[in-house]
């Protein structure tokens, strides 16, 4: 019994960190049809600079603060100078499809080496900042400390915050707006352009803030979020690429699956499990779980 | 026609001395090894240097350099000043497959030293061609039993005591110590060397686990995966014996969910010697609490232990030549294997070459000075360095003091069903070389 | 006039490059030699990436898995039914491209991200499939012995020159095969695909069905590929097929030109010139042990970006325009 509440405890804490990445991934993609592959570099150089400050200022939360507030205008610069030529530049032939793809990707592997340049490649630890021990429980020590319930409330007032501002603003309408019509969000005064750049912006700074919630019970080093793109990706195909509710209910299913395979099975079936559910979804519903829509359009 | 006698004399001299410089001019040269020059030997060295491992075995080149200076700055080696090269290979097989093929194809070494790691290094030896151009393979940092087979690595000398040892001689001091022989006890170890030759070890040491070992996949053991582990055998009666054979960094998981789960004084703590750097284990997270009371095997004397002359020495040289890099257990054995190397290369004589170099440690090896607290057992029958251990137990500083109070070294195999046995009292380590400087 | 085909041709220019290759073999050292076996073998990978983005349009980020299924299979081939090597790497071919086939038949229905992203997760998920079956070795992995060279050869013929040989025959064979391949009916099924599904679609073409074709083909390319990389680094194990792999063979093929297999060459030159060049740079410039390291992987992607900015169609159509 303990086994299986342990199991659901561990699921929830993963399956937000997951959601986060999700969330952040499918912003994008809602507005700008590109899969961010250097969504984990951005998140993990956001961590580094939460790191320094943390360790400077001596408080976590100036840290999440600071990696919050970089994810955001890094991820706003990188729409800017570096999406935005290419997309300029980039207009024809099949290397169309590829180009943003093969762009995020070389990305990715240069935001790695500057980390790797600056702050070296080994193995640091980021102290939580509540207390790591878990909750007692009638007696019984469970796996579920009060930084893993931080965890779970942020990620659930970052998804409020997120809906709300998609459903109920103005700046949310035209974020929709922009993703599913360009022409005619265009068309109806919108600055597509700026709007595109502040959803990279809040893709970015939901990075930063995923980086935070995870290096604590991890380590942090270059490549420590590398796993968390490939499952925040997979999350993000299963509640489909078109919903932010999908990415988070696709994030719970994704943890759940993986953490119960490991309990239950062995510890080296999860990416196994992860592969094998991206593709039972990819093909019973490729749109998704959650999406409305038929299909995947590009 | 030649008339005259002289001059018949002359050409038939000369034409003889034609022939015999077209016939020597088309023999090979004398091939010097690769690696030497008169005022140079080159040495190569395959590691972690980023990397998963790298928490644990990052400061080996830089401390092995350390001590290669050291020399260097007394006179090298009759002379010759000892160059490493160090390549990085990330504790992946494939990695050091390729560096170590570039150490000897590219970088031209002399001979290999401190190779790291066994999937590794098994993968390097034969990618490198190793055998076939008998590059020397000296001091390898596995403990992994085999590297001991001439016929399967014919340039290879073992200096760790193998895993299969350690195992079997933790199997003994649990069946002596009474608080944890009626324990429970289980194994979680890395599913690859440190796994096998573990099991195999606590096999033939006689030690039954209460349940089959928990294997993990390198780097694949999340913090939430130990914290699942931990819960289901935290709840098991007693103090159960946790043995835990792995690198630095997934020690450090285990321990650290058992700081969430509260379960660190739940359980009889004893890590490998691997895994079981305190100073590792605090710098990525661990509390000192925790570390207080784990048991550990070592056969070096504790890098903390400033009463022990080749710690002493080894640290002035760490201070002087290593600036910035704290001393702990890697760079104590870093420094060891470099002393044993300027050694053996002594050993071998002005006129070095690979064979040579390789005979003179089978002859002499085993008279070398180290700071390991069990001889070397060097001959021309067999490879393996140290073979033994001795039982402590960590400190909330992350020292390690013997368990009991007395320091008690066992020595055993890795083939044969038996317990290990003491060090007779009567065995003295060789005292270290005047200012490290050996002059065998 | 008598004019030679375009297939005559290029089985002309296989044979001199084959020839010419053999010469160099003998001319250079065993470093080199390595070094050439390793440019054979990403050039036939890259190869395979460009049959498949190039000419059938579609994009795979999971070619190191696919290479890991060949290498596997011409391991085991070897180790545990003692097989001619020959014969494994045919076989590591083959495996490969059945599985590729059978991988297309199900990616057939996704496109631009979705086959992006699923081929990612292979790529990350498939090597740890080792761990789980003994038979693959886990960690530590199966070795692959391709033997040494016959005696006929003399004492004096590397393992290395050896490794040259082989490598350089099986790509010089197989891109022949596969420009031979592109060139005919086949090929132009292929570039319909990738140009236009829909008046592929109404052209009668079973899209589907040839997508899967495509992977299959290219699957098996890069399953010989990995094959010839066990056995230059004698075995096989996950860390051989790192996600970093499948992202180098991509970098390689873009900055080659993705369209042409003509440069394919050159991109095998330069995915094994990076690490020596960052190895140079790095030990001239100094700077910390992070630099060095990470310096490599910097150019590989610096090239890759700066490919896609500026030579998105590949240097062979800018010197086309430039003529």
């Amino acid at each position: 019994m303990l086994r299986f509440i342990t199991a659901i405890l561990t699921s929830l804490s993963a399956g937000a960190i997951y959601a986060l990445m999700s969330t952040a991934l499918v912003l994008v993609w809602r507005s700008t049809r590109v899969i961010n592959f250097a969504q984990a570099g951005q998140a993990v150089l956001t961590t580094y600079i939460g790191y320094e400050i943390t360790i400077r200022t001596g408080s976590y939360w100036y840290g999440l603060m600071a990696a919050i507030l970089s994810g955001a205008l890094i991820g706003a610069m990188i729409d800017r100078f570096f999406l935005r030529p290419i997309f300029k530049r980039v207009k024809s032939g099949p290397i169309v499809m590829i180009a943003p793809v093969v762009a995020t990707l070389g990305l990715l592997g240069i935001i790695q080496a500057i980390i790797g340049f600056i702050w070296g490649l080994n193995y640091q630890a980021l102290a939580a900042p509540v207390s790591t021990d878990g909750y007692k429980i009638l007696g019984t020590v469970i796996a579920f400390s009060p930084f893993n319930l931080m965890v779970l409330l942020s990620v659930t007032i970052t998804m409020v915050l997120l809906t709300v501002l998609f459903q109920k603003t103005n700046i949310g309408l035209a974020l929709r707006a922009s993703a599913y019509s360009p022409e005619i969000a265009k068309l109806s005064g919108i600055k597509v352009d700026a709007v595109r750049t502040l959803g990279w912006a809040i893709a970015g700074a939901a990075g930063g803030l995923a980086g935070m919630l995870y290096v604590p019970d991890s380590y942090l080093h270059p490549n420590s979020m590398d796993v968390l793109l490939v499952f925040g990706f997979i999350a993000a195909v299963i509640g489909g690429l078109d919903s932010l509710f999908g990415a988070v209910a696709g994030a719970m299913i994704l943890g759940f699956a993986i953490n119960f395979a490991a309990t239950y099975i062995s510890y080296k079936i999860v990416f196994p499990t992860a592969f094998v559910i991206l593709i039972l979804v990819l093909l019973v519903k490729p749109g998704g779980i959650f999406s409305s829509s038929k299909g995947r359009k590009d | 026609m030649i008339r005259n006698t002289r001059m018949k004399r002359i050409s038939i001299v000369s034409a003889v001395a034609v022939a015999g410089a077209m016939v020597l001019s088309t023999l090979p040269a004398q091939a010097a090894d690769p690696g030497l020059t008169s005022t140079e030997i080159k040495l190569g060295l395959s590691s972690p240097q980023t990397g998963l491992a790298a928490a644990s075995y990052g400061k080996l080149p830089k401390a092995m350099k350390a001590y290669f200076d050291y020399i260097n700055a007394n006179g090298g080696v009759y002379g010759r000043k000892i160059k490493l090269v160090a390549r990085d290979d990330r504790y992946l097989p494939q990695q050091a497959a390729t560096q170590t093929t570039k150490l000897v194809l590219e970088d031209e070494v002399f001979a290999l030293v401190g190779a790291l790691g066994t999937a590794t290094h098994t993968k390097a030896y034969a990618a490198a061609q190793l055998a076939k151009k008998n590059v020397p393979d000296l001091f390898v940092n596995s403990g992994f039993s085999k590297f001991g087979d001439k016929t399967k690595y014919p340039t290879t000398f073992m200096i760790l005591p193998s895993y299969a040892m350690e195992a079997k001689i933790i199997s003994k001091f649990i069946a002596d110590t009474p608080t944890l022989r009626p324990q429970a006890s289980f194994l979680i170890a890395q599913d690859d060397e440190f796994g096998e030759d573990g099991v195999k070890g606590f096999v033939l040491g006689g030690h039954k686990f209460t349940a089959p070992a928990t294997l993990y996949p390198q780097g694949g053991l999340s913090s939430a995966l130990a914290e699942g582990a931990l819960t289901s055998l935290g709840k098991l009666p007693g103090n159960p014996v946790l043995v835990l054979m792995g690198t630095t960094d997934t020690t450090a998981t285990i321990l650290k969910a058992a700081e969430k789960l509260d379960l660190t004084t739940k359980f009889n703590w004893i890590v490998g010697s691997v895994g079981g750097d305190a100073t590792t284990l605090k710098a990525l997270g661990v509390k000192s609490t925790t570390i207080d009371g784990i048991k550990a095997a070592s056969f070096f004397p504790d890098a903390k232990d400033t009463t022990d002359e080749y710690v002493k020495q080894f640290m002035i040289i760490n201070t002087k030549y290593n600036k910035g890099v704290a001393f702990d257990n890697v760079v104590l054995q870093g420094m060891n294997s470099a002393m044993l190397t300027v050694q053996a290369l002594r050993a071998a004589g002005k006129n070095l070459t690979r064979t040579g170099l390789i005979k003179a440690i089978e002859d002499k090896g085993s008279t070398f000075a180290s700071a390991g607290l069990t001889s070397l057992n060097y001959s021309a029958t067999s490879r393996v360095g140290y073979n033994g251990y001795w039982f402590g137990q960590l400190n909330a500083q992350g020292e390690l003091k013997p368990y009991g109070g007395t320091r008690k070294i066992y020595t055993t195999d890795s083939t044969t069903v038996d317990v290990p046995v003491p060090l007779p009292d009567t065995y003295k380590r060789k005292p270290i070389p005047k200012n490290g400087i050996p002059t065998n | 006039m008598h004019k030679i085909s375009a297939n005559r041709k290029r089985l002309l220019t296989f044979i001199l490059l084959g020839w010419a290759l053999l010469l160099i073999g003998d001319r250079v050292g065993e470093f080199r030699q390595y070094q050439g076996s390793f440019v054979a073998m990403y050039a036939l990978a890259i190869a395979s990436i460009i049959l498949l983005t190039g000419y059938s349009g579609q994009l795979s980020l999971g070619h190191s898995a696919l290479m890991a299924v060949g290498a596997y299979a011409g391991a085991l081939s070897i180790n545990n039914l003692h097989l001619h090597p020959v014969i494994a790497l045919i076989i590591a071919a083959l495996v490969a491209g059945i599985f590729g086939l059978i991988l297309g038949i199900a990616a057939a229905r996704l496109s631009g991200p979705y086959l992006a992203g699923t081929t990612l997760a292979l790529a990350i998920s498939l090597p740890t499939i080792a761990n789980q079956f003994t038979i693959l070795g886990g960690e530590q992995g199966v070795a692959f012995d391709i033997g040494t060279p016959p005696a006929r050869y003399g004492e004096d013929f590397s393992q290395y020159k050896w490794f040259f040989w082989i490598s350089s025959l099986a790509a010089l064979i197989m891109i022949w095969m596969v420009a031979n391949l592109m060139h005919s009916k086949f090929g132009r099924v292929f570039i319909a695909l990738r140009d236009n599904q829909t008046a592929a679609q109404l052209a009668g073409i079973n899209v589907g069905r040839q997508k899967a074709v495509a992977f299959g083909l290219s699957a098996g390319v890069a399953g010989l590929a990995g094959g010839l990389l066990v056995m230059l680094i004698s075995g096989v194990s996950p860390s051989a097929f790192p996600l970093s792999l499948s992202f180098s063979l991509l970098t390689g093929a873009v900055v080659t030109g993705v369209y042409d297999l003509k440069g394919v060459m050159l991109g095998g030159l330069v995915l094994v010139a990076i690490p020596e060049i960052a190895d140079s740079v790095g030990s001239r410039v100094g700077g910390s042990d992070g630099f060095t390291i990470a310096l490599p992987g910097f150019l590989v992607s610096a090239l890759l970006i700066l490919a896609v900015l500026f030579l998105p169609n590949g240097p062979g159509k800018l010197l086309k325009k430039k003529m």
